[in-house]
Protein backbone atom coordinates (compact mmCIF):
# COMPACT_ATOMS: atom_id res chain seq x y z
CA UNK A 1 0.00 0.00 0.00
CA UNK A 2 1.27 3.48 -0.81
CA UNK A 3 0.06 6.55 0.98
CA UNK A 4 0.63 10.07 -0.26
CA UNK A 5 2.86 11.66 2.37
CA UNK A 6 1.62 15.17 1.57
CA UNK A 7 -2.05 14.99 0.64
CA UNK A 8 -4.06 13.16 3.34
CA UNK A 9 -5.90 10.10 2.03
CA UNK A 10 -8.92 11.20 4.09
CA UNK A 11 -10.01 13.97 6.44
CA UNK A 12 -11.36 12.55 9.71
CA UNK A 13 -13.36 15.72 10.43
CA UNK A 14 -15.17 15.71 7.06
CA UNK A 15 -15.94 12.01 7.47
CA UNK A 16 -17.36 12.69 10.93
CA UNK A 17 -19.83 15.41 9.84
CA UNK A 18 -22.75 12.95 9.47
CA UNK A 19 -21.88 11.59 12.92
CA UNK A 20 -21.99 15.14 14.34
CA UNK A 21 -25.47 15.70 12.90
CA UNK A 22 -26.89 12.37 14.05
CA UNK A 23 -25.51 12.62 17.59
CA UNK A 24 -26.61 16.25 18.09
CA UNK A 25 -30.14 15.33 17.02
CA UNK A 26 -29.89 12.27 19.28
CA UNK A 27 -28.78 14.35 22.27
CA UNK A 28 -31.64 16.81 21.73
CA UNK A 29 -34.21 14.01 21.48
CA UNK A 30 -32.85 12.23 24.57
CA UNK A 31 -33.04 15.56 26.41
CA UNK A 32 -36.59 16.11 25.20
CA UNK A 33 -37.59 12.61 26.38
CA UNK A 34 -35.79 13.32 29.68
CA UNK A 35 -33.64 10.23 29.13
CA UNK A 36 -30.44 12.27 29.39
CA UNK A 37 -29.26 15.55 30.83
CA UNK A 38 -29.16 17.97 27.91
CA UNK A 39 -30.15 21.63 27.59
CA UNK A 40 -30.35 23.48 24.27
CA UNK A 41 -31.15 27.15 23.71
CA UNK A 42 -31.88 27.49 19.96
CA UNK A 43 -30.07 30.81 19.49
CA UNK A 44 -27.06 29.50 21.41
CA UNK A 45 -27.14 26.35 19.27
CA UNK A 46 -27.34 28.42 16.08
CA UNK A 47 -24.32 30.46 17.18
CA UNK A 48 -22.29 27.35 17.98
CA UNK A 49 -23.07 25.64 14.69
CA UNK A 50 -22.52 28.77 12.60
CA UNK A 51 -19.16 29.24 14.31
CA UNK A 52 -18.34 25.68 13.24
CA UNK A 53 -19.35 26.35 9.66
CA UNK A 54 -17.45 29.64 9.61
CA UNK A 55 -14.37 27.95 11.04
CA UNK A 56 -14.49 25.53 8.15
CA UNK A 57 -14.50 28.44 5.69
CA UNK A 58 -11.75 30.31 7.56
CA UNK A 59 -9.71 27.09 7.44
CA UNK A 60 -10.04 26.99 3.65
CA UNK A 61 -8.66 30.53 3.44
CA UNK A 62 -5.60 29.97 5.65
CA UNK A 63 -5.21 26.25 4.93
CA UNK A 64 -2.98 26.73 1.89
CA UNK A 65 -0.43 28.74 3.87
CA UNK A 66 -0.40 26.22 6.71
CA UNK A 67 0.05 23.26 4.34
CA UNK A 68 2.84 25.07 2.47
CA UNK A 69 4.63 25.76 5.77
CA UNK A 70 4.35 22.16 6.97
CA UNK A 71 5.53 20.78 3.64
CA UNK A 72 8.33 23.36 3.53
CA UNK A 73 9.64 22.35 6.95
CA UNK A 74 9.25 18.65 6.13
CA UNK A 75 11.78 19.13 3.26
CA UNK A 76 14.38 19.62 6.01
CA UNK A 77 13.27 16.59 8.04
CA UNK A 78 15.72 14.88 10.37
CA UNK A 79 14.34 11.35 9.93
CA UNK A 80 12.43 9.60 7.17
CA UNK A 81 9.36 8.31 8.95
CA UNK A 82 7.29 5.88 6.85
CA UNK A 83 3.53 6.42 6.94
CA UNK A 84 2.92 2.68 6.73
CA UNK A 85 4.78 1.75 9.94
CA UNK A 86 2.57 1.02 12.97
CA UNK A 87 5.13 2.50 15.36
CA UNK A 88 5.03 5.78 13.47
CA UNK A 89 1.29 6.07 14.21
CA UNK A 90 1.86 5.24 17.89
CA UNK A 91 4.58 7.87 18.06
CA UNK A 92 2.54 10.60 16.39
CA UNK A 93 -0.46 9.76 18.58
CA UNK A 94 1.53 10.68 21.69
CA UNK A 95 3.57 13.53 20.19
CA UNK A 96 0.58 15.22 18.53
CA UNK A 97 -1.39 14.95 21.77
CA UNK A 98 1.49 16.51 23.71
CA UNK A 99 1.65 19.31 21.13
CA UNK A 100 -2.09 19.81 21.51
CA UNK A 101 -1.74 20.10 25.31
CA UNK A 102 0.77 22.94 25.02
CA UNK A 103 -1.17 24.64 22.22
CA UNK A 104 -4.27 24.54 24.40
CA UNK A 105 -2.47 25.73 27.53
CA UNK A 106 -0.90 28.64 25.63
CA UNK A 107 -4.34 29.44 24.23
CA UNK A 108 -5.65 29.97 27.76
CA UNK A 109 -2.67 31.49 29.51
CA UNK A 110 -1.70 34.20 26.98
CA UNK A 111 -4.18 36.75 25.72
CA UNK A 112 -3.04 36.89 22.08
CA UNK A 113 -3.89 33.22 21.61
CA UNK A 114 -6.85 33.36 23.99
CA UNK A 115 -8.37 35.94 21.61
CA UNK A 116 -8.60 33.17 19.02
CA UNK A 117 -9.64 30.34 21.38
CA UNK A 118 -12.10 32.28 23.59
CA UNK A 119 -14.96 31.70 21.15
CA UNK A 120 -14.93 27.97 21.93
CA UNK A 121 -15.67 28.84 25.57
CA UNK A 122 -18.21 31.58 24.93
CA UNK A 123 -21.35 29.45 25.29
CA UNK A 124 -23.06 29.13 28.65
CA UNK A 125 -24.18 25.72 27.46
CA UNK A 126 -22.24 22.48 27.34
CA UNK A 127 -23.62 20.14 24.74
CA UNK A 128 -22.47 18.47 21.53
CA UNK A 129 -23.21 21.64 19.56
CA UNK A 130 -20.76 23.55 21.79
CA UNK A 131 -18.01 21.23 20.51
CA UNK A 132 -18.46 22.69 17.02
CA UNK A 133 -18.05 26.30 18.25
CA UNK A 134 -14.60 26.54 16.69
CA UNK A 135 -12.25 29.44 16.07
CA UNK A 136 -12.22 31.63 12.97
CA UNK A 137 -8.92 33.29 13.75
CA UNK A 138 -6.63 30.37 14.62
CA UNK A 139 -4.81 30.72 11.30
CA UNK A 140 -4.02 34.36 12.07
CA UNK A 141 -3.05 33.65 15.68
CA UNK A 142 -0.44 31.27 14.26
CA UNK A 143 -0.81 28.47 16.79
CA UNK A 144 -0.41 26.01 13.91
CA UNK A 145 3.32 26.82 14.09
CA UNK A 146 3.46 24.55 17.14
CA UNK A 147 2.87 21.53 14.90
CA UNK A 148 5.84 22.31 12.65
CA UNK A 149 8.38 20.46 14.85
CA UNK A 150 6.53 17.22 14.07
CA UNK A 151 7.29 17.82 10.38
CA UNK A 152 10.88 18.69 11.20
CA UNK A 153 11.28 15.40 13.07
CA UNK A 154 10.07 13.74 9.89
CA UNK A 155 6.39 12.90 10.25
CA UNK A 156 4.81 13.31 6.79
CA UNK A 157 2.41 16.29 6.48
CA UNK A 158 -0.51 13.98 5.65
CA UNK A 159 0.10 12.02 8.83
CA UNK A 160 0.11 15.17 10.94
CA UNK A 161 -3.12 16.36 9.30
CA UNK A 162 -4.85 13.02 9.87
CA UNK A 163 -3.78 12.78 13.52
CA UNK A 164 -4.90 16.39 14.14
CA UNK A 165 -8.27 15.47 12.66
CA UNK A 166 -8.54 12.32 14.79
CA UNK A 167 -7.87 14.42 17.91
CA UNK A 168 -10.56 16.95 16.96
CA UNK A 169 -13.10 14.20 16.32
CA UNK A 170 -12.19 12.52 19.63
CA UNK A 171 -12.79 15.77 21.48
CA UNK A 172 -16.24 16.12 19.97
CA UNK A 173 -18.05 13.47 22.00
CA UNK A 174 -16.79 14.71 25.37
CA UNK A 175 -18.83 17.93 25.07
CA UNK A 176 -21.90 16.54 26.83
CA UNK A 177 -23.65 16.51 30.17
CA UNK A 178 -25.45 13.32 29.19
CA UNK A 179 -22.50 11.19 30.33
CA UNK A 180 -21.55 11.39 34.01
CA UNK A 181 -18.33 9.49 34.58
CA UNK A 182 -16.69 6.86 32.42
CA UNK A 183 -15.16 3.71 34.02
CA UNK A 184 -12.41 4.61 36.45
CA UNK A 185 -9.52 3.28 34.30
CA UNK A 186 -10.81 5.33 31.38
CA UNK A 187 -11.08 8.52 33.44
CA UNK A 188 -7.50 7.94 34.61
CA UNK A 189 -6.01 7.85 31.11
CA UNK A 190 -8.33 9.62 28.69
CA UNK A 191 -9.94 13.03 28.43
CA UNK A 192 -13.62 12.54 29.26
CA UNK A 193 -16.88 14.52 29.47
CA UNK A 194 -16.23 14.98 33.20
CA UNK A 195 -12.67 16.29 32.74
CA UNK A 196 -13.66 18.59 29.90
CA UNK A 197 -16.70 19.97 31.76
CA UNK A 198 -14.17 21.25 34.29
CA UNK A 199 -12.22 22.81 31.43
CA UNK A 200 -15.33 24.70 30.24
CA UNK A 201 -16.33 25.81 33.75
CA UNK A 202 -16.14 29.42 34.93
CA UNK A 203 -16.18 28.55 38.64
CA UNK A 204 -12.94 29.98 40.07
CA UNK A 205 -11.92 26.59 41.45
CA UNK A 206 -12.01 25.07 37.96
CA UNK A 207 -10.27 27.83 35.97
CA UNK A 208 -7.24 27.02 33.80
CA UNK A 209 -7.40 23.24 34.12
CA UNK A 210 -7.61 20.10 31.98
CA UNK A 211 -6.04 21.23 28.70
CA UNK A 212 -5.91 17.67 27.40
CA UNK A 213 -6.79 16.62 23.86
CA UNK A 214 -7.14 12.83 23.93
CA UNK A 215 -5.03 11.84 26.95
CA UNK A 216 -5.55 13.44 30.37
CA UNK A 217 -2.10 12.21 31.45
CA UNK A 218 -0.45 15.47 30.31
CA UNK A 219 -2.48 17.52 32.80
CA UNK A 220 -1.51 15.12 35.55
CA UNK A 221 2.12 15.29 34.47
CA UNK A 222 2.28 19.09 34.24
CA UNK A 223 0.12 19.90 37.25
CA UNK A 224 -3.00 21.29 35.57
CA UNK A 225 -5.44 18.48 36.38
CA UNK A 226 -8.53 19.29 38.45
CA UNK A 227 -11.23 16.63 38.94
CA UNK A 228 -14.95 17.45 38.75
CA UNK A 229 -16.56 17.31 42.18
CA UNK A 230 -20.20 16.67 42.98
CA UNK A 231 -20.36 19.53 45.52
CA UNK A 232 -19.71 22.11 42.86
CA UNK A 233 -21.31 21.53 39.46
CA UNK A 234 -19.58 23.44 36.65
CA UNK A 235 -21.11 26.69 35.47
CA UNK A 236 -20.17 27.11 31.83
CA UNK A 237 -18.90 30.00 29.77
CA UNK A 238 -16.56 32.91 30.33
CA UNK A 239 -15.63 34.66 33.54
CA UNK A 240 -17.48 37.61 31.98
CA UNK A 241 -20.09 36.14 29.68
CA UNK A 242 -21.02 37.67 26.35
CA UNK A 243 -24.08 39.89 26.18
CA UNK A 244 -25.63 38.51 23.01
CA UNK A 245 -25.51 35.65 20.47
CA UNK A 246 -23.93 37.69 17.66
CA UNK A 247 -21.39 35.44 15.89
CA UNK A 248 -19.20 38.41 14.97
CA UNK A 249 -18.97 39.31 18.65
CA UNK A 250 -18.15 35.70 19.49
CA UNK A 251 -15.43 35.58 16.83
CA UNK A 252 -13.81 38.97 17.34
CA UNK A 253 -14.66 40.51 20.74
CA UNK A 254 -11.34 39.72 22.40
CA UNK A 255 -9.36 40.97 19.40
CA UNK A 256 -11.36 44.21 19.62
CA UNK A 257 -10.66 44.32 23.35
CA UNK A 258 -6.93 43.98 22.67
CA UNK A 259 -7.13 46.76 20.08
CA UNK A 260 -8.93 49.09 22.50
CA UNK A 261 -6.39 48.38 25.23
CA UNK A 262 -3.42 48.94 22.91
CA UNK A 263 -4.80 52.40 22.07
CA UNK A 264 -4.43 53.32 25.75
CA UNK A 265 -1.02 51.68 26.28
CA UNK A 266 1.62 54.15 27.49
CA UNK A 267 4.80 52.04 27.35
CA UNK A 268 6.28 48.99 25.60
CA UNK A 269 5.68 47.08 28.85
CA UNK A 270 1.95 47.83 28.63
CA UNK A 271 1.84 46.84 24.96
CA UNK A 272 3.48 43.50 25.78
CA UNK A 273 1.22 43.00 28.80
CA UNK A 274 -1.97 43.63 26.86
CA UNK A 275 -0.84 41.35 24.02
CA UNK A 276 0.92 38.49 25.77
CA UNK A 277 0.01 38.81 29.43
CA UNK A 278 -2.58 36.46 30.87
CA UNK A 279 -6.18 37.28 29.87
CA UNK A 280 -7.37 40.06 32.19
CA UNK A 281 -3.89 41.55 32.61
CA UNK A 282 -3.91 45.30 33.30
CA UNK A 283 -1.07 47.71 34.15
CA UNK A 284 -2.44 48.47 37.62
CA UNK A 285 -3.80 44.98 38.28
CA UNK A 286 -7.34 46.35 38.57
CA UNK A 287 -8.85 43.64 36.35
CA UNK A 288 -9.39 40.04 37.31
CA UNK A 289 -7.21 37.23 35.95
CA UNK A 290 -7.65 33.50 36.58
CA UNK A 291 -4.96 33.79 39.20
CA UNK A 292 -6.65 36.58 41.20
CA UNK A 293 -10.04 34.87 40.92
CA UNK A 294 -8.55 31.62 42.21
CA UNK A 295 -6.75 33.41 45.05
CA UNK A 296 -9.98 35.12 46.14
CA UNK A 297 -11.82 31.83 46.00
CA UNK A 298 -9.14 30.18 48.15
CA UNK A 299 -9.30 33.04 50.64
CA UNK A 300 -13.07 32.59 50.93
CA UNK A 301 -12.59 28.86 51.49
CA UNK A 302 -10.08 29.55 54.26
CA UNK A 303 -12.32 32.19 55.84
CA UNK A 304 -15.25 29.79 55.84
CA UNK A 305 -13.14 27.17 57.64
CA UNK A 306 -11.96 29.48 60.43
CA UNK A 307 -14.14 29.80 63.51
CA UNK A 308 -15.98 33.11 63.81
CA UNK A 309 -13.98 35.71 65.77
CA UNK A 310 -15.23 36.51 69.27
CA UNK A 311 -17.69 39.40 69.32
CA UNK A 312 -15.73 41.58 71.72
CA UNK A 313 -11.97 41.62 71.99
CA UNK A 314 -10.21 42.79 75.14
CA UNK B 1 -13.69 22.93 -5.56
CA UNK B 2 -17.18 21.69 -6.37
CA UNK B 3 -16.99 19.10 -3.62
CA UNK B 4 -16.15 21.80 -1.08
CA UNK B 5 -19.08 23.97 -2.15
CA UNK B 6 -21.43 20.99 -1.93
CA UNK B 7 -20.06 20.11 1.50
CA UNK B 8 -20.54 23.67 2.76
CA UNK B 9 -24.06 23.91 1.36
CA UNK B 10 -24.92 20.54 2.87
CA UNK B 11 -23.51 21.66 6.20
CA UNK B 12 -25.55 24.87 6.08
CA UNK B 13 -28.75 22.88 5.50
CA UNK B 14 -27.81 20.55 8.35
CA UNK B 15 -27.18 23.53 10.64
CA UNK B 16 -30.63 24.93 9.87
CA UNK B 17 -32.21 21.54 10.53
CA UNK B 18 -30.40 21.06 13.86
CA UNK B 19 -31.37 24.55 15.05
CA UNK B 20 -34.96 23.81 14.03
CA UNK B 21 -34.96 20.57 16.02
CA UNK B 22 -33.41 22.34 19.03
CA UNK B 23 -36.22 24.94 18.85
CA UNK B 24 -38.87 22.25 18.47
CA UNK B 25 -37.59 20.28 21.46
CA UNK B 26 -37.94 23.25 23.83
CA UNK B 27 -35.32 22.06 26.30
CA UNK B 28 -33.68 25.27 27.54
CA UNK B 29 -32.66 25.56 31.17
CA UNK B 30 -35.41 26.87 33.39
CA UNK B 31 -34.79 30.61 33.75
CA UNK B 32 -37.84 32.15 35.46
CA UNK B 33 -38.38 35.88 35.98
CA UNK B 34 -36.33 37.19 38.88
CA UNK B 35 -37.67 37.90 42.32
CA UNK B 36 -35.43 39.51 44.89
CA UNK B 37 -34.23 36.23 46.39
CA UNK B 38 -33.30 34.82 42.99
CA UNK B 39 -31.47 38.01 42.04
CA UNK B 40 -29.51 37.90 45.29
CA UNK B 41 -28.59 34.28 44.69
CA UNK B 42 -27.18 35.08 41.25
CA UNK B 43 -25.34 38.16 42.53
CA UNK B 44 -23.79 36.12 45.35
CA UNK B 45 -22.35 33.73 42.77
CA UNK B 46 -21.23 36.44 40.35
CA UNK B 47 -19.89 38.85 43.00
CA UNK B 48 -19.02 36.74 46.04
CA UNK B 49 -16.81 39.44 47.56
CA UNK B 50 -19.30 42.30 47.15
CA UNK B 51 -21.88 42.93 49.91
CA UNK B 52 -25.19 43.68 48.20
CA UNK B 53 -27.71 46.21 49.51
CA UNK B 54 -31.28 46.48 48.32
CA UNK B 55 -32.00 45.21 44.82
CA UNK B 56 -33.90 46.94 42.01
CA UNK B 57 -35.75 44.51 39.76
CA UNK B 58 -36.58 45.08 36.11
CA UNK B 59 -40.33 45.29 35.47
CA UNK B 60 -40.36 41.99 33.56
CA UNK B 61 -38.01 40.20 35.94
CA UNK B 62 -35.41 39.87 33.17
CA UNK B 63 -32.75 41.79 35.04
CA UNK B 64 -31.72 43.51 38.23
CA UNK B 65 -29.45 46.28 39.48
CA UNK B 66 -27.94 46.20 42.94
CA UNK B 67 -25.73 48.69 44.71
CA UNK B 68 -22.51 47.59 46.34
CA UNK B 69 -20.58 50.58 47.65
CA UNK B 70 -19.67 52.75 44.68
CA UNK B 71 -20.57 50.03 42.21
CA UNK B 72 -23.75 49.03 40.42
CA UNK B 73 -23.95 45.28 39.90
CA UNK B 74 -26.17 44.51 36.92
CA UNK B 75 -27.60 41.22 35.73
CA UNK B 76 -29.62 40.69 32.57
CA UNK B 77 -31.17 37.66 30.92
CA UNK B 78 -29.68 36.25 27.73
CA UNK B 79 -31.72 33.37 26.36
CA UNK B 80 -31.97 30.91 29.24
CA UNK B 81 -28.94 32.26 31.14
CA UNK B 82 -27.75 35.38 32.94
CA UNK B 83 -25.04 37.89 32.11
CA UNK B 84 -23.54 40.21 34.71
CA UNK B 85 -21.57 43.43 34.55
CA UNK B 86 -20.60 46.18 36.98
CA UNK B 87 -20.12 49.90 36.54
CA UNK B 88 -19.83 52.98 38.76
CA UNK B 89 -23.09 53.56 40.63
CA UNK B 90 -23.28 57.17 39.45
CA UNK B 91 -23.09 56.07 35.84
CA UNK B 92 -25.85 53.53 36.36
CA UNK B 93 -28.04 56.28 37.90
CA UNK B 94 -27.37 58.53 34.92
CA UNK B 95 -28.06 55.82 32.32
CA UNK B 96 -30.40 56.83 29.55
CA UNK B 97 -33.95 55.53 29.53
CA UNK B 98 -35.49 54.94 26.14
CA UNK B 99 -38.51 52.89 25.07
CA UNK B 100 -39.26 51.99 28.69
CA UNK B 101 -35.82 50.50 29.23
CA UNK B 102 -32.82 51.69 31.16
CA UNK B 103 -29.86 51.26 28.84
CA UNK B 104 -26.86 50.11 30.83
CA UNK B 105 -23.67 50.55 28.79
CA UNK B 106 -20.24 49.23 29.68
CA UNK B 107 -17.01 49.76 27.79
CA UNK B 108 -16.03 46.11 27.32
CA UNK B 109 -16.40 44.54 23.90
CA UNK B 110 -18.06 41.39 25.26
CA UNK B 111 -21.30 42.84 26.62
CA UNK B 112 -21.71 46.49 25.84
CA UNK B 113 -25.52 46.53 26.17
CA UNK B 114 -27.88 45.49 28.94
CA UNK B 115 -31.38 46.98 28.56
CA UNK B 116 -33.68 46.50 31.54
CA UNK B 117 -37.43 47.20 31.57
CA UNK B 118 -38.61 50.07 33.74
CA UNK B 119 -42.20 50.56 34.94
CA UNK B 120 -44.13 53.11 36.99
CA UNK B 121 -44.10 50.78 39.97
CA UNK B 122 -40.32 50.48 40.00
CA UNK B 123 -38.95 53.53 38.23
CA UNK B 124 -35.30 54.01 37.42
CA UNK B 125 -33.48 55.70 39.04
CA UNK B 126 -35.16 54.34 42.16
CA UNK B 127 -37.13 56.97 44.07
CA UNK B 128 -35.56 56.09 47.37
CA UNK B 129 -31.99 55.68 46.33
CA UNK B 130 -31.07 55.36 50.01
CA UNK B 131 -32.97 52.07 50.11
CA UNK B 132 -30.49 50.66 47.64
CA UNK B 133 -27.40 51.71 49.55
CA UNK B 134 -25.31 48.81 50.70
ZN1 LIG C 1 -9.99 25.63 25.99
ZN1 LIG D 1 -14.21 22.15 24.55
Amino acid sequence: MTLDPIKPAFDPVTLAIPLFVITIVGEIILGRLRKAKAAYEPRDTATSLMMGLGSNIAGLLTGAVVIAAVVGVWQFRIFDIPMTAWWAWVAIFFLEDLTYYWFHRLSHERRFWWASHVNHHSSQHYNLATALRQTWTGGIAGTWLLWLPLALIGFPPAMIAIQKGISLVYQYWIHTEAIGKMPRWFEAVFNTPSHHRVHHARNPRYLDANYAGILIIWDKLFGTFIPETDEEPPRYGLVKNLGDFNILRVAFHEWIGIGKDLMTARSPREVLGYLFGPPGWSPDGSRETSKTLKAKWLARQEAAKEPAPPLAAE
Amino acid sequence: MNAIVIQLLGSAVAVAAMVGIAAWARIPRPCPALDEAAAREILAVEYPDHPVGAVWLAADGAGAIARSGDLALVIGRLGDSWVSRDLPWDRALASEIRGGRVRIRTADSGAPRLDLAVSGVNPWPPEHERDLAA
